[in-house]
């Protein structure tokens, strides 16, 4: 649905471009104070231990440390982002629970003092036996993590929708396919940093967080503050990817610091206590069966997971309900059984890492999808046209769809990529898969149980009207919502972008927002910003009528010229003019824009998770070429085809959509955090831990089907998270299509693949190469 | 992570070099790139309560050809420098290229041959191909000088035979009748990887037989190894596809390869087999890349 618009669907600059260019944005980690002190924190050694005693004098002693905390000095109230499952404490108590867990931390005059400060801080452990492995944790007699979760059983969920007993039993064929993901970190760029600052009864942090409202709330709900004591800043944000959306130890412990030094507190971590820290993807092993109809309709899936949470819930109780509550978005079934169990081990804690969830549970559903189209001799592709989700349709989990269009994207990715000259006809070595996926536009609910709305925004035009000056609470953690917004602003008011300055996530100044997380912003922050701008353009109007003595119905503005609509010879006058005369008589000119997601979702438990106002859709596929003797994977080229609604900025919708499957081609191929048999982690740095480089990445081609999404803003839905939801099914379906190799879990390494053809070579099993 | 205390020297002359080694003995380390020590300072893995810089020894950066001797390569020349290198490019661009497959552009730029070689690590992509074309080195110290084959340098992962008091100076790849000779290194990612395991071979070929085949071998054991059986059986061969296959399983049965987070070893066998073949068949055919 392409219309004339002034400013959206335009590729206009990114509002902190230059800054960023230059060098001259500035991080949590670049900000400076005076009389500001360093803080580290001291992590624990052992994957599993009693804490017996703790010894801070000597630290105390060396000159230049100017505090030591451990967890006498701070409050015992256990915390986490997850209501459900609040499991963990400032500082360890009577044990600590993964290698990494915080045990104290030290404020310094400078970086180099707290390290000599740590070292002298000592603590005696009993070391306990652990717990390392998932499947091995719910055994009678295992290592208990938490006294108060049994076998270890963090999450557990039991759905079942239809009749899926009778569904396989009157299916033509069903088939049984067992995969297992890995654990894999963000990774983003710009290690976790906060300044912390308590002062008079009042706390302000500076931190790199995706939203400074859970912070807020969680900071405040820690040291029994007012929410309005405290005061949470994102400077510029150098990615997360999921990993910055809960507080970590540092706002915790600098803010405690702060505290007792009268100083602000500079703590920050180090790219291998990012690692540690965590929070990324869960390790997943995953048992499908499906029943098909003869021609390949599926009549019926039961999904029966296990994952690796590591030591704490994270984010894990809601990627849990997603890893199975997406499953059903992208392809139409009515009987669906969902069994899932997170359990706890003593390794460091995952939570959310972009496509939440869904990822690894998309990649054994696409590769179980092609074992089933092999099976009852259907091309890839027309298995998913037959299966392909449709408009206005529900799911059997209860998620409304509005827009949908993954038939389009099915079709115009077979087109674009050559499918059907392709498959079937590339030479041995070289290989071509298919995928689709599908996300949440916003989650429906935010994450601890309030009524708040998702969004607020205002906008100020400044008193000669040469600049407006958007307030939004909404994240820019390097994805563009800054510049998004301002462009969806200036549209409703009918201004310029260029015009547009934007004040952004920070809980004093600005209205509230829930953060940058699930792919939220542009449809829900969006919303609130549009109604604000159309709260200024009707004013702007209203003081235009009395100017150019024409009625308000009768004006319009675009692009800060006020015109008559139905006489295009009548003189015009600008947004300038019209908003200073405003100004003069009548004060400030101010817009209020305020966005509450409508009632979503069924009543069965654990229904609220994935649901959203919208779910965008995408087809990949991707091309191949694996060296035959050495397992290589080349990856060609993919295709990216998205049904995410109308378009706020092209150039940076494709570069999300490259961005999501730069993460998703790494965790396809190369990235998996290692640990040794202690639970150490093998590879805490990008040395060792495999991110593709500008030299792995395949050639990109982005595209886009008509689409409008009724719920959101000018018809947007989500594209960030999307994209890596196909990516790791996708690649191993070309594997499997070049070399005739099923790898049965992620990543899809050389030697995975080396392995499967000797094995298949050998005559042995031809898919299983679980390690 | 961050880097201990620790006192620092650049002296001006090798010879004040040398002479600083042997007085700080145990406790000093030798400062070249950086790229490998500073790191393993930072991590805690050395905590050396001395470095020595060589930054000062300017007649160490050097890449020259001496008439008689062959390509000398002073030890302080960077990765960069050797992909650079006009003198490499016309003579031994398989030096070059094995240079160029190195870590990243920023560590290329300032690590160098000489911290690569004496750094010992099992994986390091420079001795393979510089043993392949038959490299000595030159070891100075205060009791004086000593030449050997490059090949004899190390004694297992991050061990070498250099004295407290010596520093290796200059690399020198001898005048050759070598037709071909490249490096194949095989990485998990195309930048940034180090080698699961590399490949270099030089070949001496004339009208369709060996006259000699060198193979070196990087993490295939605990040092850089020569798969001299493999060089044996083929001395003298015909050269057919066949042959260069039974050469790959020879390779493949002398090489002693660990299992860790790169790869198993039992992969890294496989891969010597299928690598060494392609690297003769390149060298054969392609001469010195």
């Amino acid at each position: 649905m392409s219309k004339d618009y002034a400013v959206i669907g335009k590729n206009v600059p990114k509002i902190d471009g230059r800054e960023k260019a230059t060098g001259a944005a500035k991080y949590a980690g670049d900000l400076k104070f005076p009389n500001m002190l360093f803080g580290k924190l001291l992590t624990s050694p052992h994957a599993h231990a009693k804490i017996l005693s703790i010894d801070t004098s000597e630290a105390e002693k060396l000159p230049g440390v100017k505090a030591v905390i451990t967890h006498k000095d701070v409050p015992a109230l256990k915390y986490g982002i997850s209501p459900a499952r609040w499991d963990e404490n400032i500082f360890c108590i009577d044990k600590v629970r993964f290698i990494g867990d915080k045990v104290a931390a030290v404020a310094c005059i400078d970086e180099e003092t707290c390290y000599k400060a740590l070292k002298l801080i000592k603590v005696e452990y009993e070391v306990l036996p652990a717990v390392l492995d998932a499947l091995l944790a719910m055994d009678e007699g295992a290592p208990q993590v938490h006294d108060e979760y049994p076998r270890n059983i963090n999450t557990e969920i039991h759905q079942n929708f239809g009749d899926l007993d009778k569904a396989l039993a009157e299916a033509y064929h069903v088939r049984n396919d067992y995969f297992v993901g890995q654990r894999t970190y963000q990774s983003p760029i710009e290690p976790h940093s906060a300044v912390s600052i308590w002062k008079d009864n009042k706390l302000t942090i500076y931190s790199s967080t995706q939203s400074p409202h859970y912070f807020q709330y969680y900071i405040a709900r820690e040291f029994g503050l007012k929410m309005g004591d405290v005061r949470i800043i994102k400077p510029f944000v150098g990615g997360g990817f999921g990993g910055k959306l809960e507080p970590t130890g540092l706002e915790f412990a600098g803010a405690v610091l702060s505290k007792l030094t009268g100083r602000p507190v500079r703590t920050f971590y180090d790219r291998h206590e990012m690692f540690a820290h965590n929070r990324g993807r869960h390790k997943v092993y995953m048992e499908l069966t499906t029943g098909v109809d003869k021609e390949g309709k599926i009549l019926g899936v039961h999904a029966n997971f296990v994952s690796d949470g590591g030591a704490y819930t994270s984010l894990g109780v809601a990627t849990s309900y997603y890893a199975g509550g997406l499953l059903t978005l992208t392809y139409e079934f009515e009987n669906y059984k969902f069994d899932m169990i997170r359990v706890y081990t003593n390794l460091p804690a995952c939570g959310a890492q972009r496509g939440h969830g869904a990822p690894q549970p998309k990649y054994a559903f696409e590769s179980h999808l092609d074992n089933i189209a092999k099976d009852l001799g259907l091309d890839p592709l027309e298995i998913r046209l037959r299966n392909a989700r449709q408009p206005n349709t529900v799911t059997i989990n209860d998620f409304g769809i509005n827009s949908c269009e993954l038939t389009a994207c099915l079709e115009k990715a077979a087109d674009i990529s050559g499918w059907r000259e392709k498959k079937g006809n590339l030479p041995k070595g070289r290989g071509i898969g298919i995928a689709t996926g599908s996300f949440v536009s916003g989650a429906g609910y935010p994450i601890y149980r309030n009524d708040l709305p998702q969004s607020a925004a205002m906008i100020k035009v400044h008193e000669d009207g040469t600049a407006a000056t958007l307030y939004t609470g909404a994240v820019d953690i390097g994805q563009g919502s800054d510049t998004a917004l301002c462009q969806m602003a200036a549209e409703a008011m009918g201004y310029r972008y260029e015009n547009m300055k934007i004040i952004a996530a920070d809980t004093e100044t600005t209205p509230h927002d829930f953060g940058a997380y699930s792919s939220r912003q542009t449809l829900m922050s969006g919303s609130a910003c549009k109604q604000a701008g159309e709260e200024i353009k009707k004013q702007i109007l209203d003081i235009a009528s009395t100017i150019m003595s024409l009625p308000p119905d009768d004006l319009d503005c675009r692009l800060g010229i006020i015109f008559s609509k139905s006489r295009p010879t009548a003189k015009t006058i600008t947004f300038e003019e019209a908003a200073r005369r405003f100004f003069v008589l009548r004060g400030p000119l101010l817009g209020r824009g305020v966005y509450h997601v409508p009632r979503l979702g069924g009543t069965f438990k654990g229904a609220a998770v994935a649901t959203s106002p919208a779910y965008s859709f995408c087809a990949q596929i991707s091309e191949v070429q694996i060296d035959e003797e050495t397992g290589e994977v080349d990856v060609c080229e993919v295709w990216d085809v998205h049904d995410c609604g109308q378009v706020i900025n092209p150039m940076q919708l494709h570069g999300q959509v490259h961005g999501a499957l730069y993460m998703g081609v790494g965790e396809a191929i190369w990235e998996e955090v290692l640990f040794d048999d202690q639970g150490k982690i093998l590879n805490p740095n990008l040395g060792g831990y495999m991110l593709p480089t500008a030299l792995d990445m395949p050639i990109v081609h982005s595209e886009l089907v008509e689409s409008f999404e009724p719920a959101g803003p000018w018809g947007v839905k989500e594209v960030g998270e999307g994209a890596t939801n196909p990516t790791m099914g996708c690649f191993n379906n070309a594997i499997y299509d070049a070399m005739g190799v099923r790898i049965d879990s992620l990543p899809l390494t050389y030697e995975k693949v080396w392995c499967a053809m000797k094995e298949k070579r050998e005559g042995k099993t031809e898919s299983n190469t679980e390690v | 992570m961050y880097l201990p205390d620790f006192d620092y020297y650049a002296p001006d002359s090798l010879a004040e070099t040398c002479e600083g080694l042997e007085h700080f003995g145990a406790k000093a380390k030798v400062l070249s790139g950086g790229t490998d020590i500073i790191a393993k300072m930072k991590s805690g893995l050395l905590n050396p309560e001395v470095l020595i810089s060589l930054k000062k020894l300017e007649d160490l950066k050097k890449i020259e050809y001496v008439s008689g001797k062959g390509v000398v390569i002073g030890a302080l020349s960077t990765h960069n420098d050797l992909v650079n290198s006009k003198i490499l490019n016309d003579k031994y661009l398989s030096v070059s290229e094995a240079a160029h497959n190195m870590a990243s552009n920023q560590i290329r730029n300032i690590g160098t041959v000489g911290g690569n070689l004496c750094n010992a690590v099992p994986s390091a992509d420079l001795p393979p191909i510089l043993i392949a074309l038959g490299a000595t080195i030159k070891l100075v110290g205060t009791k004086g000088e000593r030449v050997m084959l490059l090949e004899d340098l190390f004694t297992g992962p991050m061990k070498t035979v250099i004295a407290e008091n010596e520093i290796l100076t200059e690399i020198v790849i001898p005048d050759q009748p070598s037709t071909g000779s490249n490096y194949i290194k095989f990485g998990l990612r195309r930048s940034g990887a180090l080698a699961v395991v590399g490949i270099a071979v030089a070949v001496t070929v004339n009208g369709g037989t060996f006259t000699e085949a060198k193979i070196a071998i990087g993490a295939a054991a605990p040092t850089p190894i020569r798969a001299r059986e493999t060089e044996k059986f083929l001395q003298g061969k015909t050269i057919s596809d066949d042959l260069l296959a039974e050469a790959g399983v020879i390779a493949s049965g002398e090489s002693k390869p660990i299992s860790d987070i790169r790869g198993s070893a039992e992969y890294r066998r496989d891969l010597i087999r299928v690598l060494t073949r392609r690297a003769l068949h390149k060298a054969i055919n392609e001469g010195h890349v």
